[in-house]
């Protein structure tokens, strides 16, 4: 028992010292998906409730598309006080059509189609070669694509069906 | 002739008992005695039995006890104390006469715990109980410096708590507020909330607490439907002879955030609490109250709270053989709730993912004010040396207040409970328990609505020695109806076997093996609750049916080995069906909600162990606790199994403790493993680490002053045991008693 004693001690001090839970930056070394910077134009809203960035693999051509086939499932919050924020999107390695960062009014999401009522395209990304046009980013497998630049315009806040179709 | 009317209870067998009380009276007379150790100090909490009969009592804090009514005759005394050899002795008693014995208990630090309560609601002497139990002393209460009772308890093997619900070897895992797999009792009172099933861990403050028994494994037999997955017994402090007082002043500070870019206010965050108690008591009446105030400013952001309660508690004794036990708290409680951690653009968040130190800003001026207490009232009567009975009432009330930016909710849940209960001892080698529950419980809430539970049980359970086994065997019958509709029914039947695996020593070695069935009827909250989390809407589910499981153990506490440790270990299996968890659900065409239901087919299993060493008599003592953990969720009709949510394969706790003198030092480490799956996953953050856990301690005594100190989770490891939620940082408490 002594024995035990003496070696499950500096067993315990050396699994406390693996620190646990880390800082993570926005643009993490460890993350498999897309970050960049999300500029904001124009005064925000009152009616303001959030702003989150989320990552369409096919452009999506409805508005079930639009809810449904959004990653990740839950996307998250993008600070809009200041006029840039720095950002990141963990998404599964593949190519993806649309980088859309998305206005939210306060109210309740259902995760249903319903919820386009809520919600307004601020902005996304879009191609270098051609702006007029969404870019597409490829995440590469075990690692981030960084340098996803674009712009949020609270001035031109768009509805859903300036993209895609709701019956 | 006791003998024969003892085990025919009913009728007018009953009443004959009273008659023929007089007459037995002037064959009993009074022993009473002290009990010290081989220093000549007085033991106190000491256990004191007349061997094969109703009749025991403890000693005060000068190791003094009486007991009143033996049998005259050649008397048979036993005497035990936690980190004491037990001690047989027999005294020569004359009808009407008294007589004085002195006892002397020597140091064993290996002895088994003298007395188990839990297991079959009557104290039991000596006798290895056939389920695992673990006890918490006032030793060990004293020796962690611990604010409140779950801190205590927290180091027990196999037993984890997940952000303030209690897991006895997995048993709950984690639903926020709504329920609770262990039943808590106080002095046997049941004390879970009436709406929520919950329990309120402040309803009492460490100082009022003498111990904790903790029975692990479906106590649903004699307990109902809550000990699902164990029972947690409070016992509250004596009230010694004499006059005594006891102030306790404790104060400290909370670590900062290892990393500057967590760091989130400037000013060192600090806590405290003062609490006093007061008591008198002579050989007819005693009495105590006590009381106290704790103010944290926390170790989050939005995180202060303040606790106040105030707690009395009182025995008198009418006749030699009738006590009556009265006990009651109330407690208030304003406590800011930090709901879940910020994440990215939640608040400032400096470039991080996520901050864990600081809010969802969206969540700002969180907070719910809470009120708790209760009363409690037990007659006890040893008609004779072979026979007593028991009865009791109680009364629990609960009532908060959510305080959210967007709505307030709030919810009033009591419950009240009553028991009868009759012990009857027919011959020194067996015990029966018989008794009859039944409780009402009623909440009206903006959340719950309005509504009322009955339950009704009757038990029986009998503890026999055949040659060197103890067998127990007994069942319980619960009836419940919900709102006054139809009666839903639940048997619980539970068998055990202890055999000795050394005849010749004392406090040898025991195999147990035990099965019982547990069964945990749905609560108030999770059949009406009507609220919105993470976004959803929480919709009602009036049809839930009781959760229930087998629960099968085999384990052995080994003799003592190599004269210094001793070990005890138990293989377990749970096999439980109708589990209630949250499900999200699609109502078609665009309806997303959330409701709890009974779709979980589960296992768990695994193995529970323990060492205690005493490898320096008298001045080390060192503790191991190891258990894994196995589980398997299946959801009906559907064919792939997961683990459980919040489920941690392995739990590992280390404690020393030296005593030099007046000085003494100890450590407890505490490791639990990242658990592989949670509630609700993909709809919460996933992150989550283990848990690795050191907390260092020195206390130091002199005369009727202690002085304590308690570095909690000192190395400041960071971690979450439910999404969203950082569990305690480094916290340093300085704590100074003074008892007279």
């Amino acid at each position: 028992m002594r024995w035990l004693c003496v070696c499950l001690a500096p067993v315990a001090l050396l699994a406390a010292c693996d620190g646990g839970l880390q800082p993570e930056p926005i643009c993490a070394s460890t993350l498999v998906g897309v970050c960049g910077t999300l500029r904001f134009r124009g005064p925000i809203p009152d009616s303001t409730d959030n702003v989150f960035i989320a990552a369409y693999a096919t452009f999506p051509q409805t508005c079930t598309d639009l809810i449904n086939n959004r990653r990740p499932v839950i996307p998250g919050s993008v600070p809009y006080t200041d006029s840039l924020a720095a950002y990141s999107v963990p998404l599964d390695p593949g190519t993806y059509e649309w980088l859309v960062a998305v206005w939210k009014k306060v109210g309740a999401l259902t995760l249903s189609p319903a919820d386009t009522a809520l919600l307004r395209v601020a902005g996304y990304y879009r191609n270098p070669a051609d702006t007029t046009q969404p870019g597409a980013i490829t995440v590469p497998a075990g690692a981030a694509a960084g340098g996803v630049d674009f712009t949020a315009d609270f001035d031109n806040l768009r509805p859903a069906t300036d993209f895609v179709s709701c019956s | 002739m006791f003998l024969n009317l003892g085990t025919r209870v009913g009728g007018w067998g009953l009443g004959a008992l009273f008659l023929l009380q007089a007459t037995h009276l002037n064959a009993q007379g009074v022993v009473r005695g002290n009990v010290r150790d081989r220093q000549g100090d007085a033991i106190a909490g000491a256990s004191v039995v007349v061997r094969g009969t109703t009749l025991s009592t403890r000693t005060d804090r000068a190791g003094r006890f009486r007991l009143p009514t033996v049998p005259a005759g050649s008397v048979r005394i036993q005497v035990g104390a936690i980190g004491y050899a037990r001690v047989d002795t027999t005294v020569s008693l004359t009808g009407g006469d008294s007589t004085t014995v002195e006892l002397t208990l020597s140091f064993a630090p290996l002895a088994l715990p003298p007395v188990d309560i839990i297991s079959n609601k009557v104290p039991h002497f000596g006798d290895r109980p056939a389920t695992s139990v673990a006890q918490v002393t006032e030793q060990d209460l004293d020796r962690r410096a611990v604010a409140t009772v779950d801190e205590a308890i927290e180091h027990t093997p196999g037993i984890q708590f997940v952000n303030g619900q209690i897991n006895i070897r997995g048993s709950t895992g984690y639903v926020q507020g709504l329920n609770s797999r262990v039943l808590m009792t106080v002095d046997g009172v049941p004390m879970n909330q009436g709406d929520r099933g919950g329990i309120n861990w402040d309803l009492l403050a460490v100082d009022d607490i003498q111990s904790v028994e903790i029975l692990k494994g479906a106590g649903s037999s004699l307990y109902g439907s809550a000990a699902f997955g164990g029972v947690v017994n409070l016992t509250t402090r004596d009230i010694p002879t004499g006059s005594h007082t006891q102030a306790r002043l404790t104060g400290g500070l909370y670590g900062e955030p290892p990393h500057t870019v967590w760091q989130f206010r400037d000013e060192q965050a600090l806590h405290g609490s003062a609490d006093v108690s007061a008591s008198h008591g002579n050989d007819v009446l005693g009495g105590r109250i006590s009381g106290g105030f704790r103010h944290s400013d926390g170790y989050r952001e939005q995180d202060e709270r303040d606790h106040g309660h105030v707690a009395g508690k009182g025995w008198w004794q009418p006749a030699v053989n009738m006590r009556v036990d009265v006990s009651g708290s109330w407690a208030v409680d304003r406590y800011d709730v930090p709901l879940s951690w910020c994440n990215r653009g939640e608040c400032d968040d400096r470039g991080q993912v996520y901050q864990p130190y600081m809010i969802d800003t969206a969540e700002a001026g969180a907070r719910t004010d809470s009120r708790k207490g209760y009363l409690a009232a037990q007659v006890r009567r040893t008609v004779s040396p072979k026979f007593a009975w028991v009865a009791r009432g109680s009364w629990l009330r609960t009532h908060f207040t959510d305080v959210r930016r967007s709505a307030s909710e709030f919810s009033v849940g009591d419950r009240f409970g009553a028991e009868v209960r009759v012990e009857s001892h027919p011959d020194s080698s067996r015990t029966a328990v018989v008794g009859a529950e039944g409780t009402m419980s009623d909440v009206t809430s903006d959340i719950f609505g309005v509504h009322s539970q009955s339950e009704f049980a009757a038990y029986g359970q009998s503890d026999q020695r055949v040659g060197p086994l103890g067998v127990s065997g007994g069942a319980r019958l619960d009836f419940m109806a919900v709102d006054g509709g139809s009666l839903t029914a639940f048997i619980s039947p539970r068998i055990g076997v202890t055999i000795p695996t050394d005849r010749r020593a004392r406090d040898g070695g025991v195999l147990r093996a035990s099965v019982g069935r547990g069964f945990r009827a749905p609560t108030m909250a999770e059949r009406f609750v009507r609220t919105v989390a993470l976004g959803f809407q929480i919709v009602p589910n009036p049809t839930l049916r009781p959760e229930q499981a087998w629960s099968f153990e085999l384990g052995h506490i080994s003799p003592p080995l190599f004269g210094f440790m001793r070990i005890d270990a138990a293989a377990f299996w749970t096999d439980a069906r109708d589990l209630i968890e949250p499900q999200v659900l699609l109502i078609p065409p665009d309806t997303v909600v959330i409701q709890l239901q009974n779709v979980v087919r589960a296992r768990l299993a695994g193995i529970d162990a323990s060492i205690i060493a005493a490898p320096i008599p008298q001045r080390l003592i060192a503790t191991l606790g190891y258990t894994y953990l196995s589980t398997s969720r299946r959801l009906s009709g559907d064919s792939t199994s997961g683990p459980l949510a919040f489920r941690p394969r392995h739990l590992l706790t280390l404690g020393a403790d030296y005593t030099l003198g007046a000085l003494g030092v100890g450590a407890d480490f505490r490791y639990a493993s990242r658990p592989e799956s949670v509630e609700l996953e993909g709809f919460v953050d996933s992150r989550r680490v283990a848990m690795n856990v050191l907390d260092l301690r020195g206390s130091w005594r002199r005369g009727p002053v202690e002085i304590r100190f308690l570095a909690a989770n000192v190395l400041n490891y960071v971690y979450n045991l439910v999404p969203e939620t950082l569990a305690p940082v480094r916290t340093a408490t300085l704590t100074a008693v003074w008892s007279h």
